[in-house]
C-alpha cells in the first residue's frame, strides 16, 4: 500500500430506524434519493471530487443491497489499483470478535485497516445527508489551523439549535465547549458529523476509549469531549451549502421536493462537482399521447401514459392511462394502474398501486407505501399511513 | 457461449447518412435517446456470453474510440474483453480497407491470437437485440463454412422483422443451405434479406480469408460468400433470424427508426428487461420538466423542458426553453431549442443551437440535418 496524506471513513451502518418501513430490508445509505441517486452517492461522489480515493465504508445493518450497489466502486471511479472503495463489515478475530458497538467502536475495530494507509489525516463522514462539500477545503483548513481535530458545522437558526450537538467556539473557531442538544444554546454552530483527525491523535484517544468499560464508544460522547478536556486543538469548519438530512419520512420527502425548486438549492446539473450513480441501463422515458408532466423530474425507464405533477419519478416507474400523481416520489419499477391517485405519498420499489385506488391525501402526513407492497383496485390509504408488504 | 469471440466491423461506406456521418463512423451514430448503434452489437454479444470482442475500426473512429474506451460499460474490460483494431500502415497496404474482406486480412493476427473456436462477425448498421446462441448451435449442427444471418421479408413493421434496404438477398434450402444469392438485384429472385452477420470457426475463417486475399480477393459477400454459393465450393448456410433488425444506412432511416422508439412495440423488442442495452453512462440527473407540454416523445436524463415536445426523441441533456415547439424531431445532446423558435422534422446534432425564435420546418419526406455545434 502506497502511503495516503488522508483516508475516509463512512459509516454505513446505522438501521434509520425513523424512516420505517424504507429501511426495514435495507441499510440508510441505501435508500434511493432524487430519481437516480440512492443517498451514499453523496458522500461517495464527494470523496472523488475532492481527491480522496481511500473509502472505507463500514457497514453492518442489512448490508446486501447497499453491498450489491457498491460493488466495485467504478460509477464513483473508487475502483483502483491503489486505493479505491472497500466494505468494512464487523468481523470475529479469535474471542474478541463483536458488532460495532457505536461509531468511535466503529472505526477503532478498523485500525489496522487505516494503518495500511500510514495517512496522515482521517475523515469521517456518515451516509445519512445530501450535500455537495470539498472536503479537500475542509482539509486545508484543518491543516491551517494545525488542528488535531476539525468539525464541519453549519450555522442552524437559533429556534432550532436545541436539536443539535452544538459546538461553541472562540473568535478563531476553536471548539471550546461540545453541547448535545442544549436547552439554551451559546452558539448556533451545529455539527454536521463530518470530522478531520489527526491520525496519530484519533489512534490513541480510540485506544484509550476501548480501554474504558463505562464509554458508549461515540464520537459525540466520548471522543469528543475527551480530546477537549485534554486540551487538544479542536476547529470548527463552516459549510454554507445545502444539507439535508433525510433521516425521517418527512424530511426524505421534502429533499426530493427541493429538487423541484426552481433554481434547484442543490446544483446537480454542476459539470464540475457530478453525483455519481450506478446506472441501471435503461432506455429514455417515454410520455405517450395524451400524458401530462408539469414540474417534475422524470428518469430513464419510465413509462407515463397519466398526469404527473409536482413529483420525482425514479427509473423504470410505469404511469397507467388516467393515473394522477401529484407531490408525490415514486421510486424505482413501481406501478400506479389506470385512474389511481397518489398525493403526498412516498411510493417505494417495485410497489403497485392498483387501478382506482386513491393513496395519500393532500395534506396531513406523507404516506408510504412499502417495497413491494400492493394496493388493491379501488382501496384507500390515509395520510401518514405506511403499508408494510409483509404485514399485507 | 464460452468459446465464442466476436468481430464488429465498423468500416462500413456511410455516405446515404451525409452530414451525420461526416464526423464520426456509423456504429458511433447517436440513436434512441442515449445510445450509439454499436450498442446493441456489444450489448448483444455480452448477453450471448461472448467474452473477447474486437472491433474493426477505418476511418472517424476517435468518437467511437471514445465512447468504447475500456469496454467497462460492456463488461468488457477484463483480462480478455474488448480491443479496437485501428486501419495501420503495412508494406503492402496503405490502412485503407477494400472491404470486410481487406480489413480481416489486416487483423489476421488478432484472429491468430485468439483462442476462442468460434467466431460472430456482425456490421455495425443494423439495430438489434438478439442473442447469437442458437446460430452458433446451427453454424455446428450443420457443419457449414459459414452461417449467414437472414430474415423473412416483411410486408409491414409490427415490432418484428426487417426494416430497411438490404443489398443482398439469399434463397435457402430446407437443409439450411443457401441456395442461391443475389446483391442488388432490379428484379430479385431472391428474397431474404441478408443480415450480414455471420458465424464461422475461427480457424476457418482465417484459411478462408487467407486464401480469398491470395486470389486478390476484396469483397466478402460478393468474392467469398456469393462465388461459393454458385459453384459449391464451400457450405455457406443461412440461418433465420426472428425478431427485430433495422438498418441504419440512410438518413430516411435513421429519422424513421428513431421515431419509432414511440413505439412501445419497437422499444419492447430492442429494450428487454433481461437483455439490457449498455451504453457509455453521462451521469446527467433526471428530466426535468417546468410547465410546458409533451406527448408521444422519448426523453434522456439531463433535458430541462420547458416548452412543448411532441412527437420527438430527445437525447441526454437537450433544453427546450419556454415558447419553443419541437414537433417530429430528432434532436441529439446537448442541443438547444431557445425561447418561442420552433422545428419540425429536423435532426438536430450534438450542441447544435435553434437561437430565438428560429423556425425550421423541413417537409415530411425530407428531414433537415443541423450539423454539431452548428447556431441558427
Amino acid at each position: 500500500m502506497r502511503k495516503k496524506q488522508c483516508v475516509a471513513m463512512l459509516l454505513a451502518g446505522g438501521q434509520g430506524s425513523r424512516l420505517g418501513i424504507l429501511t426495514k430490508n435495507v441499510a440508510k445509505p441505501a435508500v434511493p434519493y432524487g430519481g437516480k441517486y440512492r443517498i451514499i452517492d453523496f458522500p461517495l461522489s464527494n470523496c472523488t471530487n475532492s481527491g480522496i480515493d481511500v473509502v472505507g465504508v463500514l457497514t453492518q445493518y442489512r448490508p446486501l443491497e447497499l453491498n450489491a450497489y457498491i460493488g466495485s466502486g467504478s460509477p464513483w471511479d473508487l475502483d483502483l489499483a491503489n486505493g479505491g472503495v472497500f466494505i468494512l463489515p464487523p468481523y470475529h478475530s479469535g474471542k474478541t470478535g463483536e458488532w460495532y458497538k457505536g461509531t468511535a467502536n466503529a472505526i477503532y475495530q478498523n485500525i489496522p485497516f487505516i494503518a495500511q494507509w500510514d495517512p496522515e489525516y482521517v475523515l469521517v463522514l456518515s451516509g445519512d445527508h445530501i450535500y455537495k462539500m470539498d472536503y479537500a477545503a475542509m482539509l486545508q483548513s484543518h491543516i491551517d489551523n494545525n488542528a488535531d481535530l476539525t468539525i464541519a458545522v453549519r450555522e442552524v437558526p437559533w429556534a432550532e439549535a436545541p436539536r443539535f450537538g452544538i459546538l461553541n467556539t472562540d473568535e478563531n473557531n476553536q471548539i471550546t465547549e461540545f453541547e448535545e442538544k442544549p436547552k439554551n444554546p451559546k452558539s448556533n454552530k451545529a455539527s454536521m458529523g463530518v470530522y478531520i483527525f489527526n491520525w496519530s491523535k484519533m489512534r490513541k484517544y480510540l485506544e484509550q476509549d476501548e480501554l474504558n468499560p463505562n464509554s458508549e464508544n461515540d464520537f459525540g460522547k466520548n471522543i469528543i469531549p475527551d480530546m477537549l478536556a485534554d486540551n487538544q486543538r479542536l476547529f470548527t469548519y463552516t459549510f454554507d451549502g445545502y444539507w439535508k438530512d433525510v433521516g425521517t419520512i418527512e424530511s426524505l420527502w421534502e429533499a426530493n421536493m427541493d429538487l423541484l425548486e426552481m433554481p434547484m438549492p442543490i446544483d446537480l446539473y454542476d459539470k464540475k462537482w457530478r453525483i455519481y450513480a450506478r446506472n441501471p441501463g435503461m432506455p429514455p422515458h417515454s410520455v405517450a399521447e395524451g400524458a401530462k408532466v408539469v414540474d417534475s423530474l422524470i428518469t430513464e425507464g419510465c413509462e407515463v401514459k397519466g398526469v404527473v405533477n409536482h413529483s420525482v419519478l425514479f427509473a423504470g416507474v410505469t404511469v397507467e392511462t388516467g393515473a394522477e400523481i401529484t407531490d408525490a416520489v415514486i421510486m424505482p419499477g413501481a406501478v400506479i394502474e389506470r385512474g389511481a391517485v397518489v398525493r403526498r405519498t412516498i411510493v417505494a420499489e417495485n410497489a403497485r398501486i392498483c387501478a382506482g385506488a386513491v393513496v395519500g391525501e393532500e395534506t396531513g402526513n406523507i404516506a408510504v407505501i412499502g417495497p413491494k407492497a400492493v394496493i388493491g383496485p379501488g382501496e384507500k390509504v390515509a395520510a401518514g399511513v405506511q403499508v408494510d408488504a409483509d404485514a399485507q | 457461449m464460452k468459446d465464442v469471440m466476436g468481430l464488429i466491423y465498423t468500416g462500413e461506406n456511410d455516405i446515404h447518412l451525409g452530414e451525420l456521418t461526416s464526423l464520426r463512423a456509423v456504429a458511433a451514430l447517436p440513436i434512441a435517446g442515449r445510445y450509439r448503434v454499436i450498442d446493441f452489437q456489444l450489448s448483444s454479444m455480452v448477453h450471448s456470453g461472448i467474452k473477447r470482442v474486437g472491433v474493426i475500426t477505418q476511418k472517424n473512429y476517435q468518437s467511437l474510440m471514445d465512447h468504447l474506451g475500456s469496454g467497462r460499460e460492456w463488461d468488457l474490460h477484463g483480462k480478455v474483453g474488448l480491443q479496437i483494431l485501428p486501419p495501420f500502415l503495412t508494406r503492402d497496404g496503405q490502412g485503407m480497407y477494400d472491404g470486410l474482406l481487406d480489413s480481416l486480412k489486416s487483423n489476421l493476427n488478432f484472429l491468430r491470437l485468439s483462442s476462442e473456436e468460434y467466431i460472430v462477425l456482425t456490421n455495425s448498421h443494423s439495430i438489434y437485440n438478439m442473442d447469437y446462441t442458437d446460430a452458433v448451435k446451427q453454424h455446428i449442427e450443420t457443419d457449414a463454412d459459414i452461417t449467414v444471418m437472414y430474415m423473412q421479408p416483411s410486408e409491414a413493421f409490427d415490432g418484428e422483422g426487417f426494416e430497411g434496404e438490404a443489398d443482398a438477398h439469399f434463397t435457402v434450402g430446407e437443409d439450411k443451405v443457401i441456395t442461391a444469392m443475389e446483391v442488388g438485384p432490379s428484379h430479385p429472385t431472391c428474397h431474404c434479406p441478408s443480415l450480414k452477420i455471420y458465424v464461422a470457426r475461427r480457424e476457418r475463417l482465417l484459411q478462408l480469408v487467407e486464401q480469398s486475399a491470395a486470389n486478390g480477393y476484396h469483397h466478402f459477400g460478393r468474392d467469398l460468400i456469393q462465388r461459393s454459393v454458385n459453384n459449391h465450393s464451400l457450405k455457406i448456410c443461412g440461418y433465420e433470424y426472428k425478431g427485430y433488425c433495422c438498418q441504419m444506412d440512410s438518413i430516411q432511416a435513421y429519422f424513421n427508426f428513431n421515431m419509432s422508439m414511440n413505439d412501445p412495440k419497437v422499444r419492447a423488442a430492442l429494450f428487454p428487461a433481461e437483455r439490457p442495452v449498455y451504453t457509455k453512462v453521462r451521469d446527467d440527473l433526471p428530466a426535468r420538466y417546468m410547465g410546458g407540454q409533451c406527448s408521444n416523445s422519448l426523453i434522456a436524463n439531463g433535458c430541462i423542458i420547458e416548452g412543448t415536445v411532441i412527437n420527438s426523441v430527445l437525447f441526454r441533456g437537450v433544453k427546450v426553453a419556454k415558447g419553443a415547439v419541437v414537433k417530429n424531431s430528432i434532436v441529439m445532446q446537448d442541443a438547444q431549442i431557445q425561447e418561442g423558435a420552433e422545428i419540425d422534422h429536423c435532426i438536430l446534432d450534438k450542441q447544435s443551437v435553434i437561437r430565438r425564435n428560429g423556425r425550421l420546418i423541413a417537409p415530411a419526406a425530407y428531414p433537415i440535418v443541423i450539423a454539431k455545434k452548428v447556431v441558427i
